[in-house]
């Protein structure tokens, strides 16, 4: 931009300060979300790396075998590998205190003595060691805890503390303190060690480990010892460096971190709407000025460039600004992901407050240039090739928009249609940058017919607004019908925003449906008692004695064992669910899909054959028939497909197996759900009220009945949930801005139109009349134009989004009465944000306005 | 009709700017009046103190009888829009309705339905001429068309005081003859009073008195001949 060219442009911002703080403001909000979300995803990734290399200390490898362990002579082997300098066998137990209003504890069972040489403990400067190490090791009871968990409860060396374990409450001797460094600074300090005999004892862990963390010898290399490691150990043991076992952490939780990145971008993508809608405005307001400059002889591309030129200074201010606001936003961000990522999938992490890091600064501020730039270039463009002589003439030989041409339609309905077939018949896992590009292939086909959808709406609900609202209402939508490209950025921005609601609360509400289906006929057991209030516990189970005592009861017909798991499954992982196949039959054999009943029934219980569910199948492509191959910690197991089934608890698919079989493969008979089934009668209230009673004061028991287990099953879905509905907050923040800021700048740009009205005659009441009018016609041509969107990218949810995420479609599901419910929301809320600038409007000076082109 | 007594229309504070130095003007009903006067003489501020759009500084603006200092806003708006047309030299038309309803605007802001309004507006357009450019939009006008819209517009409530602001400032001499014209049969069959801003002798010419304003001041108040002379013919 020349500097005289900067003058013309820094006079303007001067006169329309608004329109340019609503501007920025549209790119700032987006930057910040964007930068709010990415920048909590860091924070909760440092958090998983930094929980992982203070568990893991100095070592360089671990072994490990998903969350079932392994037996304990893998120990010796890996021990008696050349180049292994140090190996410590461990055991994490995440257990329920019973102190009250007291959380979780995490429990290191390791050999205390080795294990120093590889993790930090610093222990209290007046206990230089344990404090008698003979005594420590002696009692099986003894614990080394924290000093913030200590100091929090009034704990002392030489204390009880009560935990549940496997075989009930029991009281553990605090036997020494290490301070909240190294070791101590994971899960919020709530953190003990105990020797790992006496855990595998009282955590119910048989002879098996969950993780032996090493250290190589100088001589031999990481990665030598690592494939040696690989070649000396059965297949479903893994070797891997500890910062992967970090990677593995964040896969787990990739739907949720896809979910939030899919957000900022809708966020960031409403912003290029604001700046089109602005800049198309500026160009509109500035016509008169561009035919001035084009006739004394300024260039079409500084004109382009002078308009460019706005959007990245604008650009680098709102994204400069977006950043900070980001930077604050990310703890409340990092909190919701922290807490969904422990509540939903179990994980622990170690609190890492959001830092700023260079390069997602970067990142934001040149996607904030880019979507300035981008959202400038048409009106910049237009700008540049206005007729000077047409420029030069009143406002009423302006031109009239020929953005309703058949060529734009027919090349808006070509690319939705493209994107249409691409969603439905290309093949999953064709990677993310395809998946998503469906996606933005719609988005872009939706912006093309925009105008045209805009005009249409518009059209149709002119004489409604004709009746309603008289010559203001047809004003109102008059100037959408005249001018829809100038109206279609706002409903753009509109568009995009309820687009995501009506679709995103289309997604939930397809995925509630199909969960209360599965939990009516899967999850049929008469009461379920669960080890945690989670989905389920990553570490604390039942013994089998649980089931045993309350298959003793007399009201009680069956009792069914149940361990689910998660295990290495080809390069992924799947989960498993291992019950008793005979009573599961009893329940649910209709919910089996697929294959023969008779087969099914005959191979099932006898542990010959599995049902995987839905989404497992699709994930990996396996049909009835086909064999599905576990490595297990004791070697291959491979067993065919019997039937389908529909599963939803967990995103990579599960197998379900007999109880028998997984025991015998996994050398684990831990259980974390005991189903039971009542006798003809009872009373399943009053039998969880016994069932209660049995596990009070021994196991860390929530007994649901069937109901309140199908009830908590909803509110877990709705917990997951908890970041779509953001995801709604922030589509409905920003697309209430995008109407004020259109209010805003529309009442800038139709000062004269208001000037003539109050001319003529009209009352400043009728001048806000039309300016209400004007955004309740918005409001509702948006819910129009976004229920519409909303039908495409629906089948995009519920089919590619949906695989992506949870490995399985969803049906497709129109939110109909949502829409209806919407209506009446937007245009309060339009009618909010609208009135800041109808009461602006009022406030035109006539004179003045009259004389404004 | 009108009556102005010891106006003063003054901008801005300290040593402001006099736009107006106590005028004292009476216009009679069916009078034709031209202002005339350079650039920055005051002629657009009593235009637009006449039809209640400023505020005098000091003194009174009578219209019709009405003290317009009297009145709210809304009773300025009222009165405006009951008892005033305006013609501008730039005809101030809404682009984006038709000619139709450029016409209608004030009668449908004034309450009066669709159709009603349409079929006054229709019947206005015809008389200035325009009956097969009703569903026209400004764009597809040319400038005299234009001004002929903007003169239903202004007459379509038949009010009693009719001000123009240069309006055959945009038009060629030829275009601008017409529109004289056209404002001179109306206004003798409606028998408003029409007082008219204008640098154009010609446009003055159909006047029957014609004041010249400098510096704010009134500097003269002449009868015009020609317009005298074509009205006693």
């Amino acid at each position: 931009m020349t500097p005289a060219l900067w003058q013309v442009t820094s006079r303007q911002w001067r006169t329309h300060r608004l329109r340019v703080a609503m501007t920025t403001l549209g790119i700032a909000l987006g930057v910040a979300v964007f930068f709010a979300v990415r920048t909590a995803n860091a924070a909760l990734l440092d958090s998983l790396t930094l929980t992982v290399e203070r568990l893991a200390g100095k070592s360089t490898l671990e072994v490990t075998a998903g969350e079932t362990g392994f037996p304990e002579e893998t120990l010796d082997t890996v021990r008696a590998t050349p180049g292994v300098q140090l190996a410590e066998p461990v055991i994490e137990v995440i257990v329920h205190t019973a102190f009250q209003d007291e959380g979780n504890l995490l429990i290191l069972g390791v050999d205390t003595t080795g294990d120093q040489q590889l993790r930090q403990y610093e222990f209290d400067r007046s206990q230089s060691q344990i404090g008698d190490p003979l005594t420590y090791l002696a009692d099986p009871r003894s614990i080394l805890l924290s000093q913030a968990f200590a100091d929090r409860h009034g704990l002392h060396i030489g204390d009880h503390l009560p935990l549940f374990t496997s075989h009930g409450k029991m009281d553990f001797t605090v036997q020494g303190l290490f301070k909240p460094t190294g070791v101590g600074e994971v899960f919020g300090g709530n953190i003990a060690v105990m020797d790992i005999y006496s855990a595998q004892t009282v955590f119910g862990r048989g002879h098996n480990f969950d993780r032996i963390d090493l250290m190589n010898t100088p001589a031999v290399p990481v990665e030598e010892l690592q494939k040696s490691l690989h070649a000396r150990l059965p297949a479903g043991i893994e070797v891997m460096r500890p910062e992967m076992a970090g990677q593995a952490l964040a896969n787990a939780v990739t739907a949720m971190r896809l979910g939030m990145l899919i957000t900022s971008f809708i966020a960031l993508l409403v912003g290029v709407y604001i700046i089109f809608n602005s800049f198309t405005i500026a160009v509109n307001q500035r016509w008169k000025e561009i035919g001035i400059l084009r006739a004394i002889g300024v260039e079409r591309g500084k004109i382009n460039a002078m308009f460019m030129g706005e959007a990245a200074i604008m650009g680098v201010v709102g994204s400069g600004l977006g950043i900070a606001v980001g930077y604050y936003l990310a703890s409340g961000a990092n909190r919701v992901m922290g807490s969904v990522a422990a509540s939903v999938y179990g994980i622990v992490s170690t609190a890492v407050a959001p830092r700023l890091h260079a390069d997602l600064v970067l990142t934001s501020l040149a996607l904030g240039v880019a979507a300035s730039l981008g959202g400038a270039w048409f009106p910049a463009r237009a700008a540049s090739y206005l007729d000077p002589i047409l420029a030069l003439h009143n406002i009423e030989a302006r031109q009239r928009e020929s953005a309703v041409g058949f060529g734009r339609t027919a090349l808006g309905i070509t690319l939705l249609a493209i994107s249409m077939l691409l969603i439905q018949y290309s093949p999953s896992g064709v990677g993310l940058v395809f998946e998503f590009s469906y996606a933005a292939l719609m988005l872009l086909g939706l912006t093309i017919l925009l105008p045209t959808l805009v005009h249409w709406a518009a059209r149709a609900i002119r004489p409604a607004m004709d009746f309603v609202g008289g010559s203001e209402g047809a004003l109102a939508v008059d100037a959408m019908i005249q001018s829809p490209r100038r109206s279609a950025a706002t409903v753009g921005a509109l568009m995009v925003g309820l687009m995501f609601v009506f679709s995103t609360a289309s997604y939930i509400q397809s995925y509630k449906h199909m969960i209360d289906r599965w939990t009516r006929e899967m999850l049929n057991a008469d009461l379920v008692v669960a080890t945690s209030t989670l989905l389920r516990s990553t570490s604390y189970h039942f013994s089998e004695d649980l089931g045993n005592r309350i298959a003793a009861l007399p009201e009680v017909q069956r009792v069914e064992n149940v361990r689910f798991t998660i295990v290495p499954y080809r390069d992924d992982t799947a989960a498993i669910a291992a019950q008793d196949m005979d009573g599961f039959l009893a329940r649910s054999a209709n919910a089996v899909l697929g294959g023969n009943r008779k087969t099914v029934n005959d191979l099932l219980p006898r542990g010959q054959g599995v049902l995987v569910s839905k989404n497992f199948a699709a994930r990996w492509r396996a049909r009835v028939g086909d064999r599905v191959h576990l490595n297990t910690p004791t070697g291959a197991l491979d067993l065919p497909i019997l039937g389908l089934v529909e599963d939803y608890r967990s995103d990579k698919g599960t197998i379900f197996l007999d109880r028998a079989v997984y025991k015998h493969f996994w050398k684990d008979d831990a259980v974390d759900f005991v189903d039971i089934t009542l006798k003809p009668g009872e009373s399943p209230p009053a039998v969880k009220q016994e069932i209660q009673r049995l596990t009070a004061g021994s196991e860390h028991a929530i007994v649901y009945t069937n109901s309140e287990f199908r009830n908590w099953i909803g509110s877990l879905v709705d917990t997951f949930f908890i970041l779509n509905y953001m995801q709604l907050v922030v589509a409905v923040i920003v697309a209430v801005v995008g109407i004020a800021n259109t209010l805003i700048i529309s009442v800038a740009e139709r000062r004269r139109e208001f000037g003539i009205v109050r001319a003529i005659g009209g009352y400043c009441s009728q001048i806000r009349r039309m300016v209400l009018l004007e955004a309740f016609s918005i409001s509702v041509v948006g819910v129009i134009v976004g229920a519409i969107a909303a039908l495409f990218n629906i089948q995009f949810m519920s089919h590619t989004v949906s695989t992506i995420l949870a490995g399985y479609d969803v049906p497709f599901y129109f939110p109909w009465k949502l829409i209806l419910e919407a209506f009446p929301a937007v245009i309060a809320v339009s009618l909010l944000a609208g009135w800041i600038p109808a009461r602006h409007a009022m406030q035109v000076p006539v004179i003045e306005a009259i004389g404004y082109e | 009709m009108i009556e102005l007594t010891d106006v003063t229309r003054s901008y801005g504070t300290g040593s402001a700017v006099l736009a107006l130095k106590n005028i004292s003007l009476s216009v009679g009903a069916a009078e034709r009046v031209a202002v005339m006067g350079p650039s920055g003489s005051g002629k657009s501020t009593l235009l637009n103190l006449i039809c209640g759009l400023d505020e005098p500084t000091t003194g009174s603006v009578k219209v019709d009888g009405v003290e317009l200092s009297g009145l709210t806003d809304d009773g300025r708006t009222r009165l405006r829009r009951e008892k005033i047309g305006m013609i501008f030299q730039t005809f101030n038309l809404l682009p984006t309705l038709t000619a139709l309803e450029n016409v209608a605007l004030p009668l449908r802001l004034q309450g009066l339905s669709k159709k009603d309004a349409e079929g006054r507006a229709s019947s206005m357009l015809s008389h200035v001429g325009l009956k097969g450019r009703v569903i026209h939009r400004p764009d597809e006008l040319s400038g005299g068309e234009r001004q002929r819209v903007a003169i239903a517009r202004a007459l379509i409530f038949r009010p009693p005081l009719l001000l123009g602001d240069e309006p055959t400032g945009n038009l060629d001499s030829h275009t601008g003859a017409e529109i004289l014209r056209l404002l001179d049969d109306l206004q003798q069959e409606y028998q408003s009073t029409l007082l008219m801003v204008t640098h154009n002798a010609e446009a003055a010419g159909y006047c029957n008195r014609v004041i010249t304003l400098h510096d704010g001041e009134i500097v003269n108040d002449v009868p015009c001949g020609a317009a005298v002379a074509r009205g006693q013919g």
